[in-house]
């Protein structure tokens, strides 16, 4: 019988990994996305650098209305940076919550209720404290009832948050295309069905520095992503969270309510997208059928790229916010250019970062090598 | 028009709008019999569609178009093969980007080439291949149904053929039970000697391409004119990926699922005409908000999620294995 | 023909830091049925994966009918005429019998036939796989779903699997595992004939009696090292017993002999199921005082995990009574009676697997256990936690650079001691510790037999699941021993052998009754029946 023939390669599970050669091969993804993306510009008759650089400064190299720039950047970045974190915090677990698009919408719809039904009733601050608490109950309630399903009978949460997504943008246009007399969403004077404006009560307040107004959503955001850091890393339920994600098994033999813990993480992940839902919608001060922006696509890509970590997204997401302006802004220069450059540019960057996971889990083995190894052993 | 004519029409394009839908579920029932969650539909049909209507055109053949929109989404599978098989990455997150970058490469070339964009009625080979119908003798003389389910264009017959042919070759080939066997329980397939990576790659490859024809099929159906702001797919793939639970990953089952997901979808559409052309019996369809009819599918595809869980019935056919990675030295 | 099947040289395979089989030498005769002894975590199991393709040895050499191999796959395996049945079976639940078999089969021929049965299932499939079946001596109904077979059915077709694909070698994981006594008996007459027919065959097994019944010769390793392969008929099992365990060392560890008090933990009449719903315990009864060391003996298997499990609330159990200090802790969650003093470590035998989350640090895995202790308090105490971890890593010589290392980087017996480390400083009046040295060094094994002896001192009842009898004999005051789950003896550890301890694990003594009494010590606690709410 001859010998079998060895495979060149073998793939063998890594041991460990120097966390510089990490870093280098997460940098070396990211400068191989760029230069995929690059070749592609060019491919169009567009020259990288000079795109590239419009868009990581978003427009404001010369521009006299740089504070506008910042703007703009910060409506995308704040749901964006809240929904990320609140996905991480069912990620944690292992729990696949990709119904950020469906609860986020639920809880726009939420505050807007609230805002247009007592808008004009109620002072600003406790209309304010009532909108983003509908936003959290409701989008909680939406996507807390699928843990619940899951935990009780399995149910897949994969699926299933992703139909609920769906459920609630057809909700979502059902209120915003349906001229009715109750139908209180759409404003009476347009002959279009056209959501209404909110009354100014339900106006997120801005702080004004200079031109620049600060949208105060900015700040609850940072504030979340703090306290998001202090919740994973110093309460028992944070820590109760890392011990259901790295394994189930443990957190029953430490006594752990493992159901309980898996509801009440995803009811607080859903509410935390509900809340970014309502701040927005606070802020641009009307409802839209387009109001999610993809944000619950995008803070997928952005909680995976940040490997979870709670600061990493911060920066993903401040960085995925400045590529989508950015690509806006560019567009003024390169009128091929729109915002779904972006969306190719983060797919490749996913794309060779997964890649790059790869090299950092596994290590391969080349034929001559593991001769050698056999080698050395006799 | 009288009224038997309203509802011809109406069932015509239940058919002719809807099979694309066929495409993207079969091509899902085949890479979720292998093991793989893949939700990167709605990416694939995307990259399919434009490179196969661009190519399509470039060579004025709907044949071209079919192979083109086939082998380019098949091939852009591959990367979703190459990151979740060998690389063994994430199988959610991997398909969700496969979206995210097939819908942003449809817009970045469509945007590219805005200009220089083909018109599909200039291309007459494509544009009659695919308007006009190919009658089936005998069958589309049937009145109202002949001319609503037999005369259509050979995009909803490689369809429905293709679904035949999938059922087929799941279910009574050799290679189909190994598929299957890789989707249930990968260890015992490779304790076999059965080449699980190859398996794998060539379905995922495979079931991309079928879903790739979709999206052509979708793309000539909006007359090929490509829009800054719609992609041509506009949650098809998302929908497919719901009519797989439906379907019980049954490919014959789909082509039943298809068409009563596209009875909703298309009812949204036809409601009025049809309340006013049967007043007493369907007078009702007015009333029903056409969103209902939109998020139908999806409730009840999310209904038939949690029942089938409640019972624990075996009579789900989904792969033990969905969504798992494989690999040999696991301990 | 060469005179052996299998010949394996200085096979070595390590998983990360964990060296599973250490040079071994093992080699396989034309037609003898070789039976692989060795305790559970011996390497028993990754030798055999590296011959059927499964893992892929670090380093040496496999031979196959004098030829050497390389083994890249279980598909060269299959080529190779090597087949093994697993213990958890490879089959898919939802397909039938002939299906199970007819998935790996490749075409036979050039025929158009053959052609056609390679491309499509055709009905012949069922008759063609229960004809082969009768062949081997097997009947079997070709549609059944896997699903609906029993566990001996299943294994049955994983037999003639094998056969099927013409394994010449043929591997079977502790068939006996899951069998009943009918069944084994019948598993047996068909590795006997398989023999006849010119078959290899390896057994891998942990049961004496069964290894002394049915195999020709016996190879034995012992942690991960190969010992000896001996004739079945020049050997005996007290022979194989030794050989199995290691020589009886002098060890010299430390007992202190300490005074009586009142039993702390009693068990009465316990009878506890599996995860495959078998009996695991089978009316149990035993107790352990404050300031003794109760050992458990017993084979791997045999009812220890589930036993454990039980007393520390984790596992539900069928009927009987756990009685802690005069009160049933039945019922009771994990939470409540660690809180009342009952500390349990098992170290399984990945060591990952149970009680440890893997991918936090040390500290995080400190207080695991603990870190709800004060219900108001709403943030996890990490600073005594730190400083307690820091105290485990000194008094036990952990090696790790810092408290925040995750513990999947640290070597296996750092984690143990890491494991065993917490248990300790949650003040336990009672420690159930399975396995507390498993794969550990000298030295620090030793650092842990004193720590328990000194915990013994302060008055903490210690019971001790061990594999070393050795160990066992010289670190506890009394020895139980399981077989089976039932009880066959509680003897002084001082007063007994090697011998008598090891003919009561395979089942060949029972010393739990004498003269028509219940003997032994385990019904002398003070505790009334009516005391116990």
């Amino acid at each position: 019988m001859s010998k079998q023939r060895e495979p060149l390669v073998r793939v063998v599970k890594r041991d460990r990994i120097h966390p510089l050669l990490k870093v280098a091969f997460y940098l070396l993804a990211i400068l191989f996305a760029l230069t995929v993306g690059g070749v592609l510009l060019f491919a169009i008759g567009v020259n990288p650098l000079v795109l590239y650089k419009d868009m990581f400064t978003i427009g404001m190299l010369g521009s006299r209305f740089a504070y506008k720039s910042v703007e703009g950047l910060l409506t995308i970045f704040v749901p964006l940076l809240i929904t990320s974190l609140a996905l991480s915090l069912s990620f944690k677990m292992r729990f696949w919550n990709i119904g950020g698009e469906g609860q986020f919408i639920i809880g726009a719809l939420a505050a807007a209720t609230v805002a247009l039904k007592f808008g004009n009733s109620m002072p600003p601050f406790p209309l304010l404290v009532l909108m983003f608490l509908a936003s959290m109950l409701c989008a909680g309630l939406y996507g807390g009832v699928v843990a619940l399903l899951n935990v009780r009978f399995r149910t897949n949460e994969t699926l299933l948050t992703l139909m609920l997504n769906y459920i609630a943008l057809y909700l979502l246009r059902f209120f915003g295309e349906t001229q009715a007399p109750w139908n209180f969403y759409l404003s009476d004077e347009s002959v279009r069905p056209v959501f209404q404006k909110f009354p100014e009560a339900a106006f997120m307040p801005t702080i004004s520095i200079g031109k620049f107004s600060l949208n105060i959503s900015f700040i609850f955001a940072v504030l979340i992503c703090v306290g998001a850091y202090f919740y994973l890393k110093k309460t028992k339920q944070g820590y109760e969270i890392s011990v259901v994600g790295d394994s189930a098994n443990t957190a029953r033999y430490a006594g752990m309510h493992v159901p309980k813990i898996i509801v009440r993480t995803m009811f607080l992940s859903a509410a935390l997208i509900g809340l970014a839902g309502g701040f927005y919608v606070s802020g641009a001060k009307v409802l839209s059928t387009s109001v999610t922006n993809n944000v619950g696509w995008t803070g997928i890509i952005v909680a995976w790229l940040a490997k979870l970590n709670t600061f990493a997204i911060f920066g993903v997401a401040l960085l995925i916010s400045i590529m989508q302006y950015g690509a806006q802004a560019a567009s003024t220069q390169f009128p091929i250019i729109d915002s779904n450059f972006a969306d190719l540019l983060q797919g490749i960057i996913l794309f060779f970062v997964l890649a790059a996971d790869f090299f950092i889990r596994f290590k391969l083995v080349f034929r001559k090598n593991a001769k050698k190894q056999g080698g050395a052993a006799e | 028009m009288n009224s038997l004519d309203v509802l011809t029409l109406f069932l015509f394009n239940i058919v002719i709008y809807n099979i694309p839908l066929l495409y993207g579920t079969v091509g899902e029932i085949i890479i979720e019999k292998s093991g793989s969650l893949n939700l990167g539909v709605e990416g694939i049909m995307a990259v399919g569609a434009i490179f196969g209507y661009l190519i399509g055109c470039s060579a004025n053949s709907l044949t071209v178009g079919i192979l083109a929109s086939f082998i380019c989404a098949g091939l852009f599978g591959i990367i979703f093969a190459v990151l979740t098989v060998t690389m063994q990455a994430n199988q959610n997150v991997t398909g969700l980007t496969m979206t995210t970058f097939g819908v942003g490469l449809f817009f970045f070339i469509g945007k590219g080439l805005s200009a220089s964009w083909p018109v599909m009625t200039q291309y007459e080979n494509i544009n009659n291949g695919f308007k006009n119908p190919i009658e089936i003798p005998l069958l589309s003389k049937i009145p109202v149904l002949g001319k609503a389910l037999f005369s259509h264009n050979i995009l909803v017959y490689l369809g429905i053929f293709i679904a035949i042919a999938v059922w087929f070759y799941l279910n009574k080939t050799k290679a189909g039970l190994r598929l299957r066997a890789i989707g249930e329980n990968p260890a015992a397939a490779d304790s076999l000697g059965i080449n699980i990576t190859l398996y794998k790659y060539v379905h995922i490859v495979l079931g991309s391409g079928i879903m790739g024809i979709g999206g052509f099929y979708m793309g000539l159906n909006l007359g090929g004119s490509f829009e800054g702001s719609n992609c041509w797919i506009n949650g098809y793939g998302w929908i497919a990926v719901a009519l797989v639970i439906f379907a019980n990953w049954n490919t014959l089952a789909a082509i039943l699922g298809t068409l009563v997901f596209g009875f909703f979808n298309t009812l949204q559409i036809y409601s009025g005409s049809l309340a006013y052309a049967f007043p007493k019996a369907l007078g009702f369809l007015d009333k029903i908000p056409s969103q209902l009819y939109q998020a139908l599918p999806f409730m009840i595809t999310a209904l038939v999620l949690v029942f089938s869980s409640v019972r624990k019935n075996n009579k789900s056919a989904q792969p033990a294995s969905l969504g798992l990675n494989y690999y040999r030295e696991e301990r | 023909m060469a005179a052996y099947a299998i010949e394996l040289k200085n096979i070595n395979k390590s998983f990360g830091s964990v060296a599973a089989n250490k040079n071994i030498n093992l080699s396989v005769r034309q037609g003898e049925i070789l039976a692989l002894l060795g305790e559970n975590g011996s390497g028993k199991t990754t030798l055999m994966n590296m011959l059927s393709g499964i893992y892929k040895p670090d380093s040496g050499q496999i031979f196959v009918n004098g030829q050497e191999v390389s083994i890249n796959s279980p598909e060269d395996a299959k080529k190779l005429g090597i087949g093994m049945v697993h213990q958890h079976f490879k089959l898919v639940d939802i397909f039938s019998a002939a299906d199970n078999i007819w998935l790996g089969k490749e075409r036979d021929g050039s025929s158009a036939k053959a052609k056609l049965s390679e491309v499509f299932l055709q009905k012949e499939r069922f008759s063609e796989i229960e004809k082969t079946a009768e062949q081997f001596g097997f009947q079997i109904d070709a549609r059944k779903l896997v699903k609906n077979m029993s566990v001996s059915e299943k294994q049955t077709l994983e037999i003639i699997k094998v056969l099927y694909y013409g394994a010449k070698t043929i591997i079977l994981d502790e068939p006996t595992a899951v069998l009943t006594v009918q069944e084994i008996e019948k598993l047996f007459h068909i590795l006997r004939e398989m023999k006849a027919q010119g078959h290899s065959i390896i057994i891998i097994s942990h049961k004496l009696n069964e290894v002394m019944e049915i195999s020709d010769r016996v190879a034995i390793l012992r942690k991960g090292e190969y010992i000896d392969t001996v004739n079945t008929a020049e050997t005996n099992t007290l022979e194989l017993t030794e050989l199995m365990m290691g020589k009886k060392a002098d060890l010299n560890i430390r007992r202190t002999k300490v005074e009586k008090k009142q039993p702390l933990l009693e068990i009465r009449d316990l009878t506890i199921k599996n995860d495959e719903g078998a009996v695991a315990i089978d009316h149990v009864n035993f107790y352990v005082r404050g300031g003794e060391m109760l050992g458990v003996a017993g084979i791997a298997g045999c009812g220890q995990k589930e036993l454990c499990e039980a007393m520390a609330g984790l596992r539900k159990i069928e009927s009987g009574m756990i009685i802690h200090e005069g009160e049933s802790i039945v019922g009771l969650s994990p939470q409540k009676i660690l809180e009342k003093g009952v500390a349990m470590s098992f170290i399984p035998e990945d060591r990952l697997g149970m009680g440890l989350a893997p991918s936090l640090s040390i500290t995080d895995n400190m207080i695991l256990k603990k870190y709800n202790q004060n219900h108001w308090n709403p943030f996890v105490d990490r600073k005594s936690a730190r400083k307690e971890a820091q105290e485990v890593i000194d008094e036990l010589e952990v090696v790790t650079p810092s408290t925040e290392i995750p513990v999947r980087r640290l070597s296996g017996g750092n984690v143990q001691k890491i494991l065993l480390g917490r248990e300790i400083k949650s003040n336990p009046n009672v420690l159930i510790t399975a396995y507390p040295v498993r794969g550990l060094d000298i030295n620090s094994s030793y650092t842990i037999y004193n720590i328990l002896d000194d915990l013994k001192q302060k008055g903490v009842g210690v019971l001790f699941v061990g594999e070393d009898l050795d160990v066992l004999m010289s670190l506890c005051d009394k020895i139980m021993v399981l077989c089976h789950g039932k009880v066959m003896g509680v003897v002084h550890a001082s007063k007994t052998s090697k011998e008598e301890l090891g003919l009561m694990m395979t089942g060949a003594v029972n010393l739990s009754v004498v003269n028509g009494k219940v003997a032994g010590i385990a019904k002398d606690s003070a505790i009334k029946e009516e005391d116990v709410q």
